[in-house]
Order: C-alpha cells, then sequence, then structure tokens
C-alpha cells in the first residue's frame, strides 16, 4: 500500500521513503469460529475448541447473541503456539458464550466521537489518537475497540451512523497544521479549548503494526514533517506475531532516526501474562536464565532487544486486568519484573471498560486494585511503577486507593471508602488531579456501580452523564 | 487465510486491490491476481475496491469458485509480488463478469 500525502510529501521524506524496504511475514492467521467447526485449521490445531464448545457457539450464531458479531475470532500461528499450554491466554483469544450473555455497554466507550474533527482522528487529550488500521494480527476477546474491529455502525454527534472510517495520511497533516497555527497565532494557547500546540499523535487502530513498512515509514515522515514531536505506536504485535519486528524493519528504523532525529517513537506495547513471552517447561513452570531472570520466548527476546537497542525509543507497557486471564497478583508481580527487567517501562494497568458486554470481563474495581497491590508487593520501587487506570469518558481516572477502614464521623464510609484521581482531563486538563471519594461497593465494575455512594466529588465523576452505559441496542447486538 | 481472488479477476486484473492492501499480500500472474494465504490479515480492506467484485472472504466463497482457494496458494509461491497499482489490461472492461474464465488463466 502506497499512501501518500498528495503533494505535502517534502524530499527530506522522499529521500527516507525511497531506502525504506518491506519485509515479507507468515502470520498464518486463522480467522473465524467456523474453520474450527468445518475442521479446516491444521492439524495440530483441531482440539484447540473442545467438542462442546464448538456445539455452544455454533447455537448462538446468527442470534442476537452470536459472539462472533461481538468480535470476529482471529489467532496467528505464534499466538496460538503460546496458548496451546496456558489457560489465561486461551481465555484472552478463545471465543466464549458468556461474552454476550449480558450486551449491556456502551457502543462508543470514552465517547470518542465527540471528540473526532476529522474522520479516524480522536483529539480529546493533549495528544491526537489515529486509527491507521482496522485488524490486529489476532483478537483479544475483552477488546475495548470492539465497535472499530467488528466494523459496527457508531452514531456521530450530528445524529448520523457509520461504522469508524481509517486516518488518511493528508486530512490528518492538514489537521495538526491547522491547529498548530490557530495555537501560534493564538500566543501558544488554542482560542478554544485552550490546548498547546499538537506534540504528540498515537498510532491506534487495529493494531499500526500490521502495516508494512513503507506504509508506516509515510506516516511518520509525514507527522514529523507537520511538527509531530513524538509518535507513539500502540502495538500488541510482540505478543501475536513477534517476528514483525524483522530486520527490515530495524533498517526502516534507523534509516527514520536518521532522516528525523529530533522525533521520538513510543512503543505502547501490550503483555497481558508473562506466558505471552517466558518459556515454559513441560511441568508449565517458567525456566530460570542462567544469566539472572526467566528465559524469554526466543523470537520476542530479540524483537525486545533490537528495540531497546535504540536509545531514542522508548517501549511502555499497559495492559487491563480481565478476568480468568490476568486478575492474579503472581503473574503480575512476574511480568512486572520481566518487563522492567527487558527495559520495558510498566505504565498502566486498567480496568475493563464499560464496552458492550464487559460484564463477562471485567473484575470488580476494589478487587482489581487489591490485585494490582498484592502484584507490587516484592517489586522492587523501579518496577512498580504501573498505576491502576479506570477510563471516565472524562478521562483516565486513578484508583489511587481502597480504604478498609470507616473515616471518622464520615457517613457513608462505614465499610471503607475508594478514592479516585483525575490524571488526564479533555482538551486542556482543567480538572487533571482533582479527587472523588465513594463509599465501598466491592461489587462495583463501572462507575455507576457508586451513584447512590458518592462522598466526595470534586473530580465530577459522578454529575449526571458521567457514567452513561447504553442499554444492548440492535446496533450494538448485530455488528 | 481468509480472502481468494476469484474468477473474475483473470484478463481485467484493475489492481485497485494491491493499492489498499496493508501487507502487500498480492502476486501477480500474466492475466491475475493471487492472494498469498499465510501473509492476509483478513482486514478485508481490498474486498469494497475491486471494480469486479472478484475478491471473497474464504467463509463467502461460492461453491463453483472453490477451486481458487487451492489455486491462489499455490500460485502466491510462484508469482512475483505486486506492491503498487498498475494500468489494467486495455480491454479489461469487456472481460468483466464474462463467464468461463478461468480457461483463459495463463500461469
Amino acid at each position: 500500500m502506497t499512501t501518500t500525502a498528495s503533494n505535502e510529501t517534502t524530499s527530506r521524506a522522499e529521500a527516507f521513503l525511497a531506502g525504506v524496504q518491506n519485509g515479507k511475514y507468515k502470520r498464518e492467521i486463522i480467522t473465524g469460529i467456523g474453520k474450527f467447526v468445518d475442521g479446516r485449521v491444521p492439524d495440530d490445531m483441531r482440539g484447540f475448541y473442545s467438542e462442546v464448545e464448538l456445539k455452544d457457539l455454533t447455537r448462538l450464531h446468527g442470534t442476537e447473541r452470536d459472539v462472533e458479531a461481538r468480535m470476529p475470532v482471529k489467532i496467528t500461528r505464534h499466538y496460538f503456539e503460546l496458548a496451546k499450554d496456558s489457560p489465561p491466554i486461551q481465555t484472552l483469544v478463545k471465543a466464549n458464550p458468556s461474552e454476550t450473555g449480558d450486551l449491556t455497554g456502551a457502543p462508543d466507550p470514552g465517547k470518542q466521537m465527540d471528540y473526532s474533527p476529522v474522520e479516524g482522528m480522536i483529539h480529546k487529550y493533549e495528544l491526537g489518537l489515529i486509527y491507521v488500521a482496522l485488524t490486529c494480527s489476532a483478537h483479544c476477546r475483552f477488546c475495548y475497540r470492539e465497535e472499530l474491529i467488528a466494523k459496527k455502525e457508531v452514531e456521530r454527534p450530528d445524529g448520523t451512523i457509520a461504522p469508524k472510517g481509517l486516518a488518511q495520511i493528508a486530512d490528518i497533516v492538514q489537521y495538526v497544521q491547522k491547529h498548530n497555527e490557530e495555537v501560534a497565532r493564538n500566543g501558544g494557547l488554542h482560542p478554544e479549548t485552550g490546548r498547546e500546540k499538537l506534540r504528540e499523535i498515537l498510532m491506534s487502530g487495529g493494531d499500526p503494526m500490521v502495516l508494512g513498512n513503507k506504509n508506516l515509514a509515510a506516516w511518520w515522515s509525514a507527522l514529523s514533517d507537520v511538527g509531530i514531536e513524538n509518535i507513539r505506536i500502540g502495538t500488541k504485535e510482540l505478543a501475536f506475531y513477534p517476528a514483525r519486528f524483522d530486520e527490515t524493519f530495524f533498517a526502516m528504523l534507523d534509516r527514520f532516526h536518521e532522516a528525523y532525529p529530533g522525533t521520538r517513537l513510543r512503543f505502547m506495547v501490550h503483555f497481558n501474562h508473562p506466558d505471552e513471552f517466558l518459556v515454559k517447561d513441560a511441568e508449565g513452570h517458567y525456566v530460570d536464565d542462567p544469566e539472572g531472570g526467566l528465559q524469554w520466548v526466543e523470537e520476542t527476546r530479540r524483537a525486545v532487544e533490537g528495540l531497546k537497542a535504540r536509545n531514542w525509543l522508548t517501549v511502555d507497557n499497559q495492559a487491563p486486568i480481565i478476568k480468568n486471564i490476568n486478575d492474579d497478583p503472581d503473574a503480575l508481580r512476574i511480568m512486572q519484573r520481566e518487563l522492567r527487567r527487558s527495559g520495558i517501562e510498566n505504565h498502566y494497568f486498567f480496568c475493563g471498560r464499560d464496552i458492550v458486554g464487559y460484564k463477562a470481563f471485567n473484575v470488580p474495581i476494589e478487587r482489581v486494585w487489591q490485585i494490582l497491590n498484592e502484584s507490587q508487593k516484592g517489586l522492587s520501587g523501579v518496577e512498580a511503577h504501573a498505576r491502576l487506570s479506570i477510563t471516565h469518558y472524562k478521562g483516565k481516572t486513578e484508583v489511587a486507593a481502597v480504604c478498609n477502614e470507616p473515616l471518622a464521623g464520615v457517613p457513608g464510609t462505614e465499610n471503607g471508602f475508594v478514592v479516585f484521581k483525575l490524571l488526564r482531563g479533555a482538551e486542556d486538563a482543567k480538572e487533571r488531579g482533582k479527587v472523588a471519594i465513594v463509599g465501598r461497593n466491592p461489587d462495583a465494575v463501572w462507575f455507576n456501580d457508586y451513584e447512590d455512594r458518592v462522598i466526595y466529588d470534586e473530580a465530577g465523576l459522578f454529575t449526571g452523564e458521567a457514567e452513561e452505559t447504553a442499554e444492548p441496542s440492535a446496533a450494538s447486538a448485530t455488528g | 487465510m481468509t480472502y481468494v481472488v476469484g474468477e473474475n479477476c483473470i484478463k481485467c486484473k484493475y489492481t485497485d486491490c494491491v493499492e489498499v492492501c496493508p501487507v502487500d499480500c498480492f502476486y501477480e500472474g500474466p492475466n491475475m491476481l493471487v492472494i498469498h494465504p499465510d501473509e492476509c490479515i483478513d482486514c478485508d480492506l481490498c474486498v469494497p475496491e475491486c471494480p469486479v467484485d472478484a475478491i471473497y472472504s474464504e467463509d463467502d466463497l461460492p461453491a463453483d469458485q472453490q477451486a481458487f482457494l487451492e489455486l491462489n496458494a499455490e500460485l502466491a509461491e510462484v508469482w512475483p509480488n505486486i506492491a503498487e497499482q498498475k494500468e489494467p489490461p486495455a480491454d479489461a472492461d469487456e472481460w468483466t463478469d464474462v463467464p468461463n474464465k478461468r480457461e483463459m488463466l495463463e500461469r
């Protein structure tokens, strides 16, 4: 695919792009439950779903509870090899009838369409998010972009209904240029939103790493040429298909840095569980590395080392904590320790979002806090940097503390209380740092479960439409 | 694999699909394109681009096109990769939807 920024391509970009080579990749993807049902998968994959599982899933096909209408099934050969001996990874990637047992949830979590100035772009916070691919190499069942991946119809603020579209280079370049010119003309702050200039773009989707090198290179040079200083790449490819990080890719990285030495790449990677990157022995135990730490899957280790060898880019992990996948303090402790040892920063852990079907995946908020807190006992300070965040539509919100004791003299705290803190806010982040305190509800999985026990709400997390969660609708149930 | 180029591509070969493929998994024969099954990432972008509706999801492959499943896999191994759109054959329009084109497939 040769995406060009029309007549905007600079001579610097042209010189850089001329030397970029695409690699060849064999992901050996299997898409669709049907292939497992009909036995059209390779022999060794036949037992991946049991007969009973296939029967249960087939029965739902074409009904309101069709799991593939919510999220198509998809797996790579590499991820299948990891999943074979790992119940948590199987939960991550195998469809399950429970996913559509309760279709409550928001068709557009985070109300992104309210902040979409250009097709394929969300400009809510200080950075801009762009959708550059509609798919990933495999599909997480709990994906919070299920509306995008399954190409569902989403309602926009103007009332029109259409699937979310992909960003185009020329459109995004034009938007950034215009935004930053308005900011410059207004003395450094945008006249309407109060934001500073756009310095950072997050490439998301889908997974940008499914794109070829030339396509990525075209994005990076165009964004750099229009003044973007930091480009984030949100990817799960290190888990799904680490061979994507091959020599052609690293050669492209080096050429890019040579051509654009001022641009920083920030890889936001996504490991949920150490089974996604550690070697296990026949008994299912991780294997000590004689040089220290634990042994990594060779292909993943090589990919991470290739990234970390380039000191002008960073690698951060962020992952939700999901029921029966990684709601396990021991697994999370090992993961945080091993990632940090390999130079990957532990950035965020998330509570599951209020996606359609979220009740099948989400662990109660207070429980997630306890699991993460427990996992960080025994970690060194630098290994325990990750914070627990839950994404309120107002912005990323830290679950800062879950307290067991009553707050003396404060009604509603008899069973203890929970402290939320807004880490980010829309536009110029006026509300950053503000706090909300609620009485405990150990069953709460979303903000609305605290509505009846709000004690203090400086952050405005519980005012009216704050935690609006849609009832199941035709649009969200039928893809 | 999930996507398959079917019979209607033969002698039409518009290559609009090549332009949108994010992983460059199309391979070019003398008068037809095919998709490499292990390289395709099932993104679905090529299907609506084809002016003659020759690309199918494997699951939607009509019974009379089943032979092309195997053919795509086989020919993708021998034909050269194509990553950029090119001019279609001058008479491409005349061959749209003409039946029984498979006999004219050149290898």
